[in-house]
């Protein structure tokens, strides 16, 4: 479903990534762990688009999409929940999903999704005209996840869908995340919360400093005795 | 005692209609500057061309003001976008957000343009041209309400109205909204940002040619090149901070509050529209000090 080959990647001069190989398998989901730094954001603007490899190949669904800009592969169903959020503060709850419908292939059923998006998120249905600035941490994701769901995608880029939100609803918007890899989405998540990530994962990759330094089915990668010591901090 | 009550609810009246138009010329810089995020300083020559458009379209076609309305409209899309294209998307295109340095880069540029618009304008008009278009006007008890101002007014909150309904109900409108707040995440909503800059634009630059169009009406003396740029681009300013960057309704909040004070604070300045017009402005400082957001929320 979607590759990359070989990234090399990074801002202004210093290299960021180095040499990264991965895959989102169709129907699965896959999850992406490493402790702070190690690149993962950085890799999935490679793949959403934001950021340009220097090296490398983008490749989705057969075609190699890395030179084509971001815009044009969310179009093509590539949709993005990115780090912090970014929901557009001003806009209210429903705003921010409406606008997720904007290419064609959301805006034709958008009122068919909205109406899967306020089943999936219920609360979202009452604080459906709050605008997005002033929604809670976990509300704020779940219109992130919810925008992202609106452009019916084909494979569901998530950047750290656990960070700055209550504890309790953590594990609801994993279970939300589960409930849509089972519906038949595709998912590729990037988490510093590893063990729960793992937990709903099909497979995973760990990095490292740029790279990626072990690949794996979760349950193999959940017993690493290593990793369990670099970043689940689990004695 | 009750000539002075008439003077009053004349300057009320004729306040609330000039307040309008002075809406809707500062409203084009409002769609540019507080959506687009691009200091137009040559927006006050972007209203004198409207003028001259609405001019040329009376001499050449007998068009009233009103009639010329929706092909300065046109012209000012066609403009728009193409300042856009020719100034702003080298240095526009691949930015994350409008920063400090591409603000000042569009205030530039767009002085630059000022200078070639209003130097070009002199040397070809060096006389002030006026259209003549009288409508009439019904006397309202003791106050006269001349029927040119009263479509003006009723065109200028329709035109309000009009980008208002477009940005918040439309995709491309709310694409427009989401621009102003984070371009990256417009981008991942396969929003393509140099569509939405240029159609932000281009609508400005729109409702401005459109507005000076209107104004036509409010110059008694005809359209004088030396005299409508430096007069109109700072109270377009002014309306604009006044009702709130960004809050469509706030150019008509902005606007009829100028309006008000001009023609109102005249009458208790002994006539004088300069010293009044100078009030009119120093409303900024108070407004600034207490509700930098605006008078909108």
């Amino acid at each position: 479903m979607l590759r990359l080959e070989g990234i090399t990647a990074g801002y202004e001069g210093t290299r960021v990534l180095r040499d990264i190989g991965l895959e989102a398998k169709e129907g699965m989901a896959t999850v992406l762990i490493g402790p702070n730094g190690a690149g993962k954001s950085t890799t999935l603007k490679v793949i959403n688009g934001l950021l340009h490899p220097t090296g490398g190949r983008v490749v989705f669904q057969g075609n190699d999409i890395t030179k084509i800009p971001a815009h044009e592969r969310a179009a093509r169903g590539i949709a993005s929940c990115p780090e912090g959020r970014r929901l557009f503060p001003l806009l209210t709850a429903e705003g921010n999903l409406r606008l997720g419908a904007y290419s064609p292939r959301g805006r034709a059923a958008a009122e068919e999704t909205l109406a899967s998006v306020y089943d999936l998120f219920p609360r979202l249905r009452e604080r459906a005209n709050v605008k997005a600035g002033r929604l809670s941490g976990g509300e704020q994701q779940m219109v992130a996840i919810g925008r992202a769901l609106m452009s019916k995608p084909t494979i569901l880029v998530l950047d750290e869908p656990s960070l700055g939100i209550a504890p309790k609803l953590v594990s609801e918007i994993f279970e939300k995340i589960q409930q849509l890899r089972k519906g038949g989405l595709t998912v590729l998540m990037v988490e510093q919360n590893a063990y729960q990530a793992l937990r709903i994962a099909d497979f995973g990759y760990v990095m490292q400093e740029g790279r990626i330094v072990m690949d794996g089915p979760p349950d193999r990668l959940l017993d690493l005795e290593d990793l369990r010591k670099a970043y689940f901090a689990i004695p | 005692m009750a000539d002075f009550v008439a003077l009053f609810l004349t300057d009320l009246v004729l306040g609330l209609l000039l307040g309008c138009v002075l809406a809707v010329i500062a409203h084009g810089l409002n769609i540019i500057w507080g959506v687009a995020k691009v200091v137009n300083v040559a927006h006050g020559e972007f209203i004198m061309l409207g003028a001259y458009g609405a001019y040329f379209l009376y001499l050449y076609g007998g068009f009233n003001p009103l009639l010329s309305v929706p092909i300065d409209a046109a012209i000012g899309l066609v403009v728009g976008m193409g300042f856009y294209f020719g100034f702003l998307y080298r240095e526009l295109r691949g930015k994350e957000s409008m920063g400090l340095q591409s603000e000042l880069v569009t205030l530039v540029s767009t002085f630059g343009l000022s200078l070639v618009i209003v130097n070009i304008a002199q040397s070809i008009w060096e006389h002030p041209v006026g259209i003549l278009w009288s409508p009439g006007a019904a006397q309202v008890g003791p106050v006269p309400v001349p029927f040119g101002g009263l479509y003006v007014a009723v065109v200028s909150v329709a035109l309000i109205a009009l980008t208002d309904l477009f940005l918040t109900r439309t995709y491309l409108g709310n694409a427009i909204r989401a621009y102003t707040q984070d371009i990256p995440a417009t981008q991942l909503m396969g929003i393509n940002p140099t569509v939405v800059a240029a159609v932000g634009i281009g609508m400005g630059f729109s409702v401005t040619m459109a507005g000076g169009a209107l104004l036509t009406v409010w110059l008694p003396t005809g359209i004088d090149p030396t005299k409508i740029g430096i007069l109109y681009a700072p109270i377009s300013f002014v309306i604009v901070v006044l009702g709130g960057p960004g809050k469509m309704w706030g150019s008509l909040v902005g606007g009829l509050t100028i309006g008000l004070i001009i023609n109102v604070g005249q009458l208790f300045l002994g006539g004088s529209i300069a010293l009044a017009t100078a009030v009119a402005v120093l409303t900024l400082i108070p407004i600034l000090l207490f509700r930098p957001e605006g008078i909108l929320r």
